[in-house]
């Protein structure tokens, strides 16, 4: 009896134990984006290995924090960085190098989005561009500059978004270089934002708060990302999107192998779809995103919004991410002296 | 074996689990506010201390929790009184309904406060329509949404105390003294409020605690402009990475806690008159 009994339960350990190597933990940023990702990368990864994906919802700020919190025993083992966090990460140790030849697609991957693999930066797999989000039924003139963003009519019905959301920090830092200021220098682009608040414009914090402003709380404008001014406008709604003609801050969304884990090998290949070319093109289908593969074949309509091929990416604007990073505190706190009621 | 002896053993395995899974890892964490580059140091609670906004912080956290814990008191006694004074089948369909907004996950209850309160919420509407307000106004992400919030959330803990002291009243103590020719009014204040002070007092510091440690609701009702100290401290925890900070911060909300905790104590520690 205690013989059976012994050997059901190391059978049921073993059992266990062997689910467990099936298993990876990755992040992703909820809403819209999640979705997308686990149509177009997730669930054909399910399939074709036979392994689960946990999905933990954690924008990169958060997830970065998470990753430093848990450099004894990290949770991750693929972690989804948009900010540049992957730069830091790669020097403080948290994430393993790449070597090219693990993943089959890197050979194709633009310049641009495999800058330091053997460092530890793990590969861009989705570039998305920064620019206007506009209500075209009351905005008629399409504005053309990020500077047109200053036009008090408009400030009453301005969405800015809170700079712990990588898109709001872009969205920022663009801001500020146009008021004048630089990295090194954010009061211009706080004195801009206190003079938008004082006109009526909010703040909200994550995408999803976005997409409720201009679909029920009557936003005219935004800085924003041309992946969720595509959702808007697959609901139905009459919103359009322009780049700013001073620029357009490029951001590079990118998965990265985090170090101290023990599944290297299936979140490699996580990371090989993540950059293959069927993947890149479903995620330019679904949400815009432009594919970092030079063998994604785009078509029709999504060829034509999407910026695509090394010489579109590289007119895109970078802030440098180290410099973001290192200042990023300092950078919240007087943000939310500004914001402060 | 002796009583005592008994007792502590019984004890010890709850005080162990506490011990372990609670004291060590919130006194390690607490510890980090004391920590400096060059060895213990109180420069966080002075950056905390010394900082206007961080006061102001510190002050609307206090301000809003007395604000609910009063508002919640003058609703949550008559309902109380009510409940306890009817049948007991009507007492029991108002203790669910009062309960029932808790039976809700906290964020979709916040999401259902976001579309009653914002821009183009039924509120705000209203109130546009009756041409009481301008164009963009809303209640959303405002400190009146945020009291809103709380007291429909933390009006449960207040009514609750409450009924549970008004139930063992004795029905015949008020009855004797409108006999003796106190008005209701006045027999309210002569023998309910103060045989019912225990439980006004428990209720009051449920809410208090509850509401100046609230996290959730005042940061989604409340929105990234208006910050209370619980909020404060998740983004130093997570966005700014500033742990020692955080933890300053944690400490001083602990302690403002803990001061309202010592009068409650010394009151209780009266014996109590019948």
């Amino acid at each position: 009896m205690t013989r059976s009994l012994l050997l059901s339960f190391s059978a049921i350990l073993a059992a266990g134990t062997a689910a467990n190597a099936q298993t990876i933990t990755i992040n992703s940023f909820g809403g819209a984006y999640e979705e997308a990702h686990r149509k177009c990368i997730i669930e054909p990864f399910e399939q074709a290995t036979g392994a689960s994906v946990q999905i933990v919802t954690a924008y990169s700020a958060d997830g970065f924090a998470q990753l430093r919190a848990q450099r004894e025993a990290p949770q991750f083992d693929v972690i989804h960085f948009s900010g540049g966090q992957e730069i830091i990460a790669a020097q403080e140790g948290l994430l393993v190098p790449i070597d090219p030849a693990s993943l089959s697609n890197a050979g194709d991957l633009v310049a641009a989005a495999r800058p330091n693999l053997e460092g530890g930066e793990g590969p861009a797999y989705s570039i998305v561009a920064m620019g206007l989000l506009y209500n075209s039924d009351v905005i008629e003139t399409t504005p053309t500059n990020w500077s047109d963003l200053t036009n008090p009519e408009w400030h009453e019905n301005l969405v800015l978004t809170d700079i712990s959301n990588t898109y709001g920090m872009q969205g920022f830092l663009m801001l500020n270089q146009v008021a004048g200021g630089d990295l090194s220098n954010i009061q211009p682009g706080l004195d801009l934002v206190g003079q938008m608040l004082d006109g009526g414009a909010i703040v909200v914090s994550t995408s999803p708060e976005i997409m409720q402003e201009f679909a029920q709380n009557d936003a005219w404008i935004a800085p924003y990302s041309s992946d969720y001014a595509f959702v808007l406008q697959d609901a139905g709604l009459p919103i359009g999107f322009v780049q700013g003609a001073e620029g357009t801050p490029g951001v590079y969304i990118t998965a990265n192998l985090v170090a101290g884990r023990d599944n290297e090998e299936l979140s490699l290949q996580l990371i090989d779809r993540s950059i293959s070319p069927e993947a890149q093109v479903c995620f330019a289908e679904e949400m815009s995103y432009a594919p970092t593969n030079v063998r994604a074949e785009l078509t029709g309509e999504v060829a034509e919004n999407t910026p695509f091929g090394e010489e579109a990416l590289s007119g895109l604007i970078r802030f440098d991410p180290q410099t973001v990073e290192a200042e990023r505190s300092n950078w919240v706190d007087a943000w939310n002296r500004t914001i402060a009621r | 074996m002796t009583d005592r002896r008994e007792n502590l053993i019984l004890v010890a395995p709850g005080l162990l689990l506490l011990a372990v899974a609670f004291f060590w890892p919130i006194g390690q964490m607490l510890m980090l506010a004391f920590e400096g580059p060059d060895g213990p140091t109180l420069d966080h609670f002075r950056r905390f201390l010394g900082d206007e906004f961080y006061l102001t912080v510190l002050w609307r956290t206090v301000r809003l929790s007395l604000l609910i814990t009063l508002i919640c008191l003058l609703i949550g006694f008559p309902l109380a009184y009510i409940m306890a004074r009817v049948g007991p089948r009507a007492r029991l369909w108002l203790i669910i309904m009062l309960i029932l907004p808790l039976m809700t996950s906290v964020v979709v209850r916040t999401f259902g406060w976001m579309v009653v309160l914002s821009r183009s919420g039924l509120i705000p509407s209203t109130l546009r329509d009756m041409g009481l307000v301008g164009r963009s106004y809303a209640i959303m992400h405002s400190e009146l949404a945020i009291v809103i919030g709380m007291v429909q959330v933390l009006l449960p803990f207040m009514a609750l105390s409450i009924l549970g002291v008004l139930l063992r009243l004795d029905i015949r103590l008020e009855e004797a003294a409108r006999t003796m020719g106190c008005s209701f009014l006045s027999s309210m204040r002569s023998v309910v409020l103060p045989l019912s002070a225990p439980g006004i007092l428990a209720g009051s510091l449920l809410v208090f605690t509850l509401s100046a440690s609230s996290f959730v609701t005042p940061n989604l009702l409340g929105g990234p402009r208006v910050q209370v100290l619980a909020a404060s401290i998740y983004r130093q925890v997570t966005q700014t990475l500033d742990w020692n900070f955080a933890a300053a911060q944690a400490v001083i909300l602990f302690a403002g806690v803990a001061l309202v905790l010592i009068p409650y104590i010394m009151l209780m520690r009266r014996p109590a008159h019948g």
